[in-house]
C-alpha cells in the first residue's frame, strides 16, 4: 500500500504525466494520439504511460492494432489519502461552527 | 479509539478525533441538523455551485446537496441514526464524483459523540471501506466530466509530492 502510493507520488510529480492523466480524463485514448499531443517522442510517452501504469492510475488493452489507455478508476485507493485531508478540514470548520455559534441563528 | 459496529477489516480507515467546547446535545445538532453551518463549500458533486447541505434527520434519511440552480444532488444515505451519540452514513460518491446509487458499492462514515466532561464532547470520526468504492468492475462509462473528481485528487496528489520536495 505505502509502496503503491510512493509510485503514485512519484508518477504525479511529472507535469507530462500529470496532463496526460488530464487529458485520459476525457476517455481512453491511443498512445500515437496522445504523442501528437505533446511535445515529446513517442517512446516518451510510451515509458510515462509505464510508470502510470506501474502506478495503478491508468490501464490499457488492445484494440486492433492499437493499444488504448484509460484511467484506471481502482487505481485510486489514495481515495483514502484524499478524506484523511479533506476530514481533517471539515472537523476543523466543525469545531470552528461549535465553539463559535452562528451570528444569525434564523433562517437556513 | 471508536468501536467499530460492523465487520471486521484490514483494510485502513481515515479515522479523526476533535474535541469541541458543546455539550454532546449540541454538538450532534450542529453536525447534523445545522450541517450546512459548517460543510466546506467547495465539496458536493453537483454541477453547479452548492446553496446548501441538508441530512435527512432520521434512519434512511438522505444527505443531498441544493446548487443554485434548483437541482439536488444526492451522495449518501443515513444508516444509524442515534441522537445524539452515533451516526453512521452510506458516502454514496464514486471515485469518479458521481453518484453511487448501490449502497454496497459505498464506503461508510461513523461518527461517534461522546461527552468528556466539562462541557466538551469528543467527536470520533472512521471514514472505511474505500475499496467497496472499487467494486464496480469496468466503469468504462464516461463519468468524469468535472473539474473535481480526479482533477480535485490529482492537484492533492501534485501538492503532497511538492511539499514532499526531491526525494
Amino acid at each position: 500500500m505505502a509502496a503503491l502510493q510512493e509510485l503514485q507520488l512519484h508518477a504525479l510529480g511529472d507535469a507530462t504525466r500529470r496532463a496526460i492523466l488530464a487529458r485520459l480524463r476525457e476517455g481512453p485514448l491511443a498512445v500515437g494520439v496522445l504523442a501528437r499531443a505533446f511535445p515529446v517522442s513517442r517512446p516518451a510517452i510510451s515509458q510515462h504511460l509505464k510508470v502510470l501504469k506501474d502506478a495503478r492510475l491508468v490501464l490499457d488493452r488492445a484494440e486492433g492494432n492499437r493499444r488504448l489507455y484509460r484511467l484506471d478508476p481502482k487505481g485510486f485507493e489514495s481515495l483514502r489519502e484524499y478524506f484523511d485531508q479533506f476530514w481533517t478540514e471539515a472537523l476543523d470548520a466543525f469545531k470552528r461552527r461549535v465553539e463559535k455559534p452562528a451570528r444569525r441563528k434564523d433562517g437556513r | 479509539m471508536m468501536t467499530t459496529m460492523t465487520e471486521k477489516s484490514t483494510e485502513p480507515v481515515v479515522a479523526k478525533t476533535v474535541t469541541v467546547k458543546a455539550s454532546v446535545e449540541d454538538a450532534f445538532r450542529i453536525f447534523t441538523t445545522e450541517l450546512d453551518s459548517w460543510w466546506p463549500r467547495s465539496h458536493h458533486i453537483g454541477k453547479a455551485p452548492m446553496k446548501k447541505m441538508i441530512i435527512e434527520t432520521a434512519k434512511g434519511g438522505r444527505c443531498y446537496s441544493e446548487q443554485i440552480d434548483g437541482t439536488e444532488c444526492d451522495w449518501a444515505t443515513v444508516l444509524v441514526w442515534e441522537p445524539p451519540r452515533r451516526l453512521v452514513i452510506a458516502w454514496q460518491i464514486t471515485p469518479e464524483w458521481s453518484y453511487e446509487r448501490d449502497i454496497e458499492k459505498s464506503s461508510e462514515v461513523e461518527v461517534h459523540f461522546t461527552p468528556v466532561g466539562n462541557g466538551t464532547t469528543r467527536v470520533d470520526l472512521e471514514h472505511r471501506f474505500f475499496s467497496r468504492h472499487g467494486a464496480g468492475g469496468d466503469s468504462s462509462r464516461k463519468a468524469v466530466d468535472s473539474e473535481d473528481g480526479w482533477g480535485m485528487l490529482l492537484e492533492l496528489f501534485a501538492k503532497k509530492v511538492e511539499e514532499a520536495g526531491e526525494n
